[in-house]
Formats: structure tokens, sequence, C-alpha cells
């Protein structure tokens, strides 16, 4: 699978709800030694209502300059949330390329999507 | 005008504070935000390659982790969908990353890649078979 499988596939809970779109994937160095570092683990989606513009991640950051350019795309991305992996059901990997939908399952949680303070 | 959901298709209030999710232990890095469209230099701090996807595989046990940094002819498909055929791609090893800052850094010399065999193949070709071509300028 590429990331650019996920990246912008529309997200649907287990009734068929459209919740919008993955705008990014969260990856956690903790998987298996791999080298130097450990291999990243696909810890998450990170899903918002809207697809564009969420590249340079205001809504994740406390970043807040320049400060109109930063209002304007966290208040474009107001209502991203994160979404764990293990909340997602398998994508269908018969289709080539796998089929463009995520569904979660029915008991999934919503996470704020903000990056954590290292 | 990009793929959204209109305000009244949101199904949550858009202000929601939500909780915050659980600490992992390592480092925490999103794909689009930290990795996609880096520069990768080798160790010696030559740049290598643009990274433009990653490589995804699952394990027997579930876990899904990041195996290849992918470089390819990407510009059309960004612009008009789809995915180059898997031949165009050229693959590093997520296992010669030595580090993720500004730049991706590889642990190892970039000559021995297979992303650089056009350079490769230029500089031993054409530039070298040009008067000069094989030393550094004085």
């Amino acid at each position: 699978m590429l990331l650019s499988d996920l990246l912008d596939a529309p997200v649907h809970d287990a009734d068929g709800r459209a919740l919008g779109f993955v705008v990014d994937v969260r990856l956690v160095l903790d998987g298996p030694l791999d080298g130097v570092l450990a291999a990243p683990r696909l810890h998450g989606l990170l899903v918002s209502p809207r697809t564009g513009s969420s590249f340079l991640g205001y809504e994740r950051t406390d970043e807040n300059s320049p400060a109109l350019l930063a209002r304007w795309l966290r208040h474009r991305h107001r209502g991203t949330f994160l979404v764990l992996w293990d909340d997602v059901l398998p994508p269908d990997e018969t289709h080539t390329p796998p089929a463009p939908t995520i569904t979660l399952r029915h008991d999934y949680r919503r996470w704020s999507p903000a990056l954590p303070q290292h | 005008m990009s793929p959204r959901l209109r305000r009244h298709e949101r199904p949550f209030p858009p202000d929601e504070q939500l909780p915050d999710p659980p600490q992992p232990a390592g480092l925490v890095l999103d794909a689009r935000l930290h990795l996609l469209d880096r520069q990768l230099d080798d160790v010696e701090g030559t740049p290598v390659m643009t990274i433009d996807d990653l490589e995804l595989e699952t394990d027997a046990d579930g876990l899904t982790t990041v195996v290849h940094l992918l470089s390819g002819p990407v510009l059309a498909t960004r612009i008009f969908g789809g995915r180059p055929p898997r031949d165009r791609w050229h693959r590093v090893a997520w296992r010669h990353v030595a580090d993720v800052g500004t730049v991706v850094r590889l642990g190892i010399r970039g000559d021995g890649l297979d992303v650089l065999w056009v350079e490769r193949w230029l500089r031993d070709h054409v530039i070298g078979r040009i008067p000069g071509g094989r030393h550094a300028p004085e």
C-alpha cells in the first residue's frame, strides 16, 4: 500500500455517514528497529472536512505566524480530528489501487489532531 | 476547488474540544507535514531525491510500517489523479534513514542507490567525454 492511497480518501463511519477526508497520516517511530531508527508505525489518520491546504499543519501546531494566514488556515480546518489506525476497518486490497474509501469501526473515537510537544 | 463537506453535511460541531490522544513512546511524525516533498540527502549531504511517496507494509501481526521512501514521476498524477506504474518508482529503504529534520538524511553514500543512475550515466557517458569533464574546475 502506498501513502497516496490513503491521502485525500473520503472517510465514512460504519453507517455510511461521510466524516471528511484524510488530510494526513500520523506515524510513530516505535516500530521494530530497522537500521538506525525504528520503523515508522502507522498510528492514525487525520480527518478534516476539507482536503486542501492542510499541508502547512496550522491546525495541529501552536504556530501563529504569519497571524492572518495562521488564523485563516486554522479556521478552514476546524473540525479536524485524529482517528487511530486500530479504529479503521482494513482497506480492501483486492482493488489495485485499493478502493479509495476509508471506513471506521462502529466504536471509533475522535481525538485532538494536535501534535504532541516534544 | 478541492473536495470538502458542505457545512450542513458536517456531522460534528466544528469548534468541539476533543481529548488528547494516548501519547506514544516514539517520535511522532505526520507524513505529509514532515516527510513528503522533503529533500533526501546522503551521509555527505549530497542531495539524492525528493520524497514523493511512502510504501507501507503490514506484517503478520497486523503492524503497518513504512518500509520504503519513494521518488518518481508524480507531477501528472498529483494534478490528474492515479499513480505512476510500479516500475517507475525509485525506492530507498527506511533502514538507511539516519535522521529526520528539515531534510531527511541517510546514513549511507548515495553513489550506490538506483535513484541516481541517470546522473551516473550522464557523468560517465556525456560529461566525462567533454575535455576537462573528469576533474574539478581549477
